[in-house]
């Protein structure tokens, strides 16, 4: 004889939902797989986007990653904009539907014995992995686009490690439970959809207990339910999202972080970090006291501002694309970088090093790849939207280039070093 | 079968938890070694202790509070209030400024109106569901989703 559940949460009938079953969790489930799968790819695509195997590029250092980084693409512009939006606000519409999945399963917390065999012991482990490595991610992840560092770590490094931990834990959760899942669906398909609330019942008993012994009286039909969980995911991704895609739809977003214009004039748009934030002040920007170096080339060259804007122009429609999820798409207008490379004989360059004037921070300075150098869009930016670039937007220049996370479009730039 | 007795499943289950526990031990591994030492794993614990023992609980006494009070109706109280707390659980950091200095010593920036807008999104939230309760609820209750 087993000793009888200690407590009431895991006496059988203490959890009283009709609508508790193998069929709402797999529904739940399914539906939280397409949205963390979403998340997941973007975030390691986001980690790859920011070229960890170029120069000091890496966050994450290179010994303690995973070999899944590759050169990251240069163009479409929009691309790096697009998958940052995919990864916030899927992440933000998946937070609803991550409750009500283990709300679907809370019985089997309380399960009792809490482990009958060796093999529930280890997979009741790595059940905690997963919940604690996907509230992990989703807090943190919410914290970080809204500025609130309450965490004292690395929110990159972090938020890194806890996907692997997620990623590793969702990969065995789905070995186990997709036959489960195969087998419900084969069973009841899609049925129990079309019950209203008067033909709600509960399922039939399950093994694993979800099903309650002592079913209350349902008040909200299975599809009512997916219903409320869909709204609740629309309502979070609808108050943020306008910022990912900028222009007329940024107010409608209602409590996004990044959601109001400083104003109306060409450089009011988002600005990342300002000059003052980042220590660059005006003197250093002054015509008398800038000037741009070209390194590593056949020969070095020296350019001031006045000299790059004697240099045949190019404009382009290209976002800053922050890893926060908002992006600002505007018309920028400098020399090509490639220009730059063939002026200082770097034409055959594989990377080239940009640093700024900047005097310190880990994203003074960024290596882009031989592709991002030479794609024809990619700029040493001198103006924006017509006008001079403000020093918050990164004056004398700056570079943009197409389909790059935002801050490795490096403001106020004092050197470029091309490696051949 | 020695193994289906005394471990309780089969050889994949086995082998695919040893292989999950030795990536994700790998990574934990490395987040043990993130600054200040621990205290990031104290969070993954945190996450799961808030989640289980205290959020899931706290909604659930609410809820069936809610039913056992209004029956079917309890759906025209219980989606906006979760609905608005939602926003809220999500969006506290803009709702209560709380990340209000970083934000404008990186952007030169400030957050106005976000609580208004909240609470007006809210109360909008409330306005349209007791609209629903006033022409279908009240006729049907007890008989649609």
């Amino acid at each position: 004889m087993r000793p009888p559940p200690p407590l009431p949460p895991f006496r059988p009938g203490f959890w009283r939902s009709p609508l508790r079953g193998p069929w709402l969790t797999s529904i739940l489930g399914s539906v939280l797989l397409v949205l963390m799968t979403v998340s997941s790819v973007t975030g390691f695509l986001s980690h790859a986007a920011y070229n960890p195997s170029l120069g000091m590029n890496a966050i994450i250092p290179p010994a303690k990653d995973l070999p899944l980084t590759f050169d990251w693409f240069a163009g479409p512009s929009w691309l790096y904009a697009f998958n940052q939006g995919l990864h916030v606000n899927v992440g933000l519409a998946a937070i609803p539907i991550v409750l009500f999945k283990l709300w679907s399963v809370i019985p089997r917390l309380f399960a009792w014995p809490p482990a009958a065999t060796p093999a529930q012991a280890i997979e009741r482990l790595s059940i905690a992995l997963l919940v604690s490595s996907t509230v992990f991610l989703l807090a943190t992840g919410v914290l970080n686009i809204q500025y609130f560092y309450v965490f004292k770590f690395n929110f990159v490094v972090a938020h890194y490690y806890a996907a692997v931990v997620f990623v590793a834990s969702l990969a065995v959760h789905l070995v186990v439970k997709m036959p489960v899942v195969f087998r419900t669906y084969r069973e009841r398909g899609l049925a129990p959809l079309r019950a209203s609330l008067a033909e709600t019942v509960p399922e039939p008993r399950d093994p694993d207990g979800l099903v309650s012994a002592d079913p209350a009286r349902p008040t909200l039909s299975r599809r009512g339910l997916l219903a409320f969980a869909g709204a609740a995911s629309a309502t979070l991704v609808v108050a943020n999202a306008g910022s990912a895609s900028g222009g007329p739809l940024r107010a409608l977003a209602f409590l996004s972080p990044r959601r109001d214009p400083r104003g109306s004039g060409p450089n009011d748009f988002q600005v990342n970090k300002t000059a003052r934030a980042a220590n660059v002040t005006p003197a250093m920007a002054a015509p008398g006291a800038y000037a741009l170096e070209l390194r590593g080339g056949a020969r070095d060259v020296t350019l001031s501002r006045e000299q790059l804007l004697a240099l045949p122009q190019r404009t382009a429609t290209l976002p800053i694309a922050c890893v926060e999820g908002w992006s600002t798409f505007q018309d920028w207008t400098g020399v090509p970088l490639a220009a730059l490379a063939r002026m200082a004989g770097a034409a055959g360059a594989r990377e080239v090093f940009v640093e700024s004037l900047q005097p310190k921070g880990i994203l003074r300075e960024a290596t882009l790849s031989r592709d991002q150098l030479m794609a024809g869009d990619a700029l040493l930016a001198l103006k924006v939207n017509g006008a001079d670039l403000s020093m918050d937007h990164g004056f004398p220049a700056r570079v943009i280039v197409p389909a790059l996370p935002g801050v490795h479009n490096t403001k106020w730039v004092a050197r470029m070093t091309f490696r051949t | 079968m020695i193994l289906r007795r005394l471990y309780g499943d089969g050889p994949v289950h086995l082998i695919a938890h040893l292989a999950s526990f030795a990536l994700a031990g790998w990574a934990i591994f490395q987040l043990a070694g993130v600054r200040p030492h621990l205290y990031v794993l104290g969070w993954f614990v945190g996450a799961i202790v808030l989640h289980d023992f205290v959020l899931l609980p706290l909604y659930a006494v609410l809820d069936r509070l809610a039913a056992a009070r209004l029956g079917p109706a309890v759906n025209f109280v219980r989606v906006p209030v979760a609905l608005s707390a939602l926003l809220a659980l999500a969006y506290f950091p803009v709702l209560l400024g709380k990340g209000e200095a970083a934000y404008a010593r990186v952007s030169a920036l400030e957050w106005h109106g976000y609580l208004a807008r909240w609470a007006a999104v809210s109360a909008g939230l409330c306005v349209v569901s007791a609209l629903v309760y006033l022409v279908r609820g009240r006729r049907s209750a007890g008989s649609s989703s």
